[in-house]
């Protein structure tokens, strides 16, 4: 008998797993992660916004990465969390849309079916005990109203005029958005656009894993506009007058 | 909460189950439709909550249902659950993370039935006159055990959905609470 | 399971207009076991003032007894009864010194002060205080409690309206407690005197 590479010798060989047992483990932990999205509904339209960084533990290690993908003509998609997952699911959204074009029926694949396909996808992921480790914001025109939706790595899933993810959602969410959303008349797209990059401003100076380089996408009812990666100007002069951290 | 124009189903606990759950059972009241060319009744549609909870016995669906809407006679009934499919017909029920705080104050408060034998609604009581509760009688109840929830319980949230069945359809409320 | 709820109790005390009651259940058990059904949890600490001593049974015999020694030591020191602020401060100070192996009990202090303003406030079992203006609760039926003196509650209540409403607050919050109940006491404080009441309750 031969000694190759097809021997049934004996050989020392690794525990394995008993019968019944499953020795997989799933990834639980995120690795090159994005931090917060922003979105907020505005008159005739809704606008997210997302920093183009993506983080290895506290390492700035990818610094041009799109957080963003495009979905039929009036939606958008915004994810933070695990990057690579993201891509995941800007790749299932790719074959929903082309699956969705082989029809050439003329129908557009609208923001809420692509919201509820991820709440989908993510909550069975997560079922699995295998989840996609993301937070997820869907933004689109819906029938001619603005539609701005949030989906996690859960499943959870709702609609709110203004969303946030990550660190967006405890310094951003309440002082800035919800101040706007709260004063009851809708805001123009240029007051949508400039109040996201305050925001985004705002997070920069406090969240560790935030970028001053981001991209802002816009949908109304001429379609969907994902701005190229543009910086921001920052001062650090007020860093100084911030007492109980040097 | 989510409802047809005569049942009405409120879930609390884990969202992203309270979502999928709610998805399964708009489609198979729409397929019992199709195929039996009339709505589902109440009782029926908590029969089937009770089985499909019970289906996910070993990885359950993280929820407190309490089901509602009128019965075969158009009498008003309340469904409660366990997250396993354990369920019962009862006359007032509360469920989620503020019941401990509500059912007794339903116990004391929510007046039965009048032919409904003493041992349920009004309880500790003496010479209290069993009779029908009325609407009005129900909504201030409702709004006072959610009054006092949102006091004492951190996850009562800012607003509370008041749904009513009645034979001429369904209504719908929403009441503030306190906002912190 | 938590040593807390191992013999199960309830207490709750309310403020009124110029009155002030406290009420408790009576049984003692062993887990679901009902082992008594007159077991004291409330204990009068002054003319005007009571102490409700809900959770471990056996650590509210002790801690009653040593309570009332150092109130007996504080009322020959100062010649006076103790104000119930004081008595909260006292109670406090005592269960602090075994912080770190408390007794298992989280007390309740109701009382008239000396100038028959109604007085309630509650300890955690490590003797963190509690002032209030309306009411307090302890013990395993405390969610319950809570929900009931939530809704039930108003001040200035008199003393009549008083005793209704800590018994109706009591009796249905114990009801959906397995832990709690078996009978009811209520003592009802006001300035020149105070009315005891056994309530008439489920059994089971």
């Amino acid at each position: 008998m031969s000694t190759g590479w097809m021997s049934q010798t004996a050989q020392p060989r690794a525990p394995q797993p008993q019968a019944g047992e499953d020795a997989r483990t799933r990834t639980m932990r995120p690795i090159v992660t994005g931090t917060s999205v922003l979105g907020i509904k505005f008159d005739g339209g809704v606008a997210i916004a997302a920093d183009t960084l993506g983080s290895y533990g506290s390492l700035a290690r990818f610094r041009e990465i799109s957080r963003m993908c495009k979905v039929g003509n009036q939606t958008v998609v915004g994810g933070g969390g695990d990057v690579a997952d993201f891509h995941m699911i800007r790749d299932l959204l790719n074959t929903l849309e082309i699956e969705n074009r082989e029809y050439e029926d003329e129908h557009d694949i609208k923001p809420q079916a692509v919201h509820t396909y991820l709440t989908r996808v993510l909550y069975n992921r997560r079922s699995q005990m295998n989840p996609l480790w993301n937070t997820v914001l869907v933004a689109g025109m819906q029938d001619g109203e603005p539609y701005l939706g949030y989906t996690d790595k859960l499943g959870v899933a709702y609609q709110e005029s203004t969303l946030a993810c990550g660190y967006g959602a405890y310094i951003a969410l309440g002082p800035l958005l919800r101040e706007v959303a709260d004063k009851g008349e809708p805001i123009t797209k240029d007051a949508a656009v400039a109040l996201l990059q305050k925001c985004l401003k705002v997070l920069w100076y406090r969240d560790a894993r935030s970028l001053n380089r981001f991209e802002i996408a816009t949908v109304t009812a001429e379609g969907v506009d994902i701005s190229a990666p543009q910086s921001s100007e920052s001062d650090w002069g007020i860093a100084s007058m911030v007492r109980g951290y040097e | 909460m989510s409802s047809t124009d005569k049942t009405v189903l409120a879930s609390a606990g884990f969202h992203g189950d309270v979502l999928t759950l709610v998805k399964r059972i708009g489609v198979r009241m729409q397929n019992y439709e199709y195929q039996h060319r009339k709505p589902m009744s109440t009782p029926a549609c908590a029969q089937m909550l009770a089985t499909m909870l019970y289906g996910k016995r070993f990885f359950p669906y993280y929820t407190y249902n309490i089901l509602a809407g009128l019965d075969a006679d158009g009498k008003g009934c309340v469904f409660s659950y366990d997250p396993v499919g354990s369920y019962e017909r009862e006359h007032y029920r509360a469920a989620g993370t503020a019941s401990a705080l509500l059912q007794p104050f339903l116990d004391n408060q929510a007046r039965a039935l009048a032919r409904i034998p003493d041992y349920i609604g009004r309880k500790n009581q003496q010479g209290v006159v069993f009779e029908p509760i009325s609407k009005e009688r129900a909504m201030t109840i409702i709004k006072d055990v959610f009054t006092s929830a949102a006091e004492r319980d951190i996850y009562t949230g800012d607003a509370v959905d008041i749904r009513i069945v009645t034979k001429d359809g369904l209504e719908e409320h929403r009441f503030p609470l306190r906002c912190d | 399971m938590s040593i807390m709820e191992y013999n199960g109790s309830a207490v709750v005390a309310m403020t009124g207009k110029e009155c002030v009651a406290i009420a408790a259940d009576r049984r003692l058990g062993a887990q679901a076991q009902t082992v008594s059904t007159d077991f004291q949890k409330v204990f009068q600490m002054g003319p005007k003032l009571f102490v409700g001593l809900p959770g471990l049974g056996t650590d509210a015999i002790t801690v009653s007894q040593r309570l009332k020694f150092r109130l007996n030591m504080y009322t020959l020191r100062e010649e006076r009864d103790i104000e119930p602020k004081t008595m909260i401060n006292l109670v406090s100070s005592f269960l602090y010194e075994r912080r770190f192996g408390p007794y298992f009990v989280e007390p309740v202090v109701a009382g008239l002060d000396s100038k028959n303003q109604p007085y309630v406030a509650s300890t955690d079992l490590i003797g963190c205080p509690m002032e209030t203006s309306d009411f307090v609760v302890g013990g395993t039926s405390s969610e319950q409690l809570y929900g009931m003196c939530e809704s039930l509650y108003k001040p200035d209540m008199a003393p009549d309206d008083l005793f209704e409403t800590i018994s109706q607050a009591l009796m249905n919050a114990v009801d959906r407690d397995c832990l709690a109940g078996w009978g009811a006491i209520v003592h009802i404080i006001e300035k020149d005197k105070i009315t005891t009441r056994e309530l008439k309750a489920r059994m089971d």
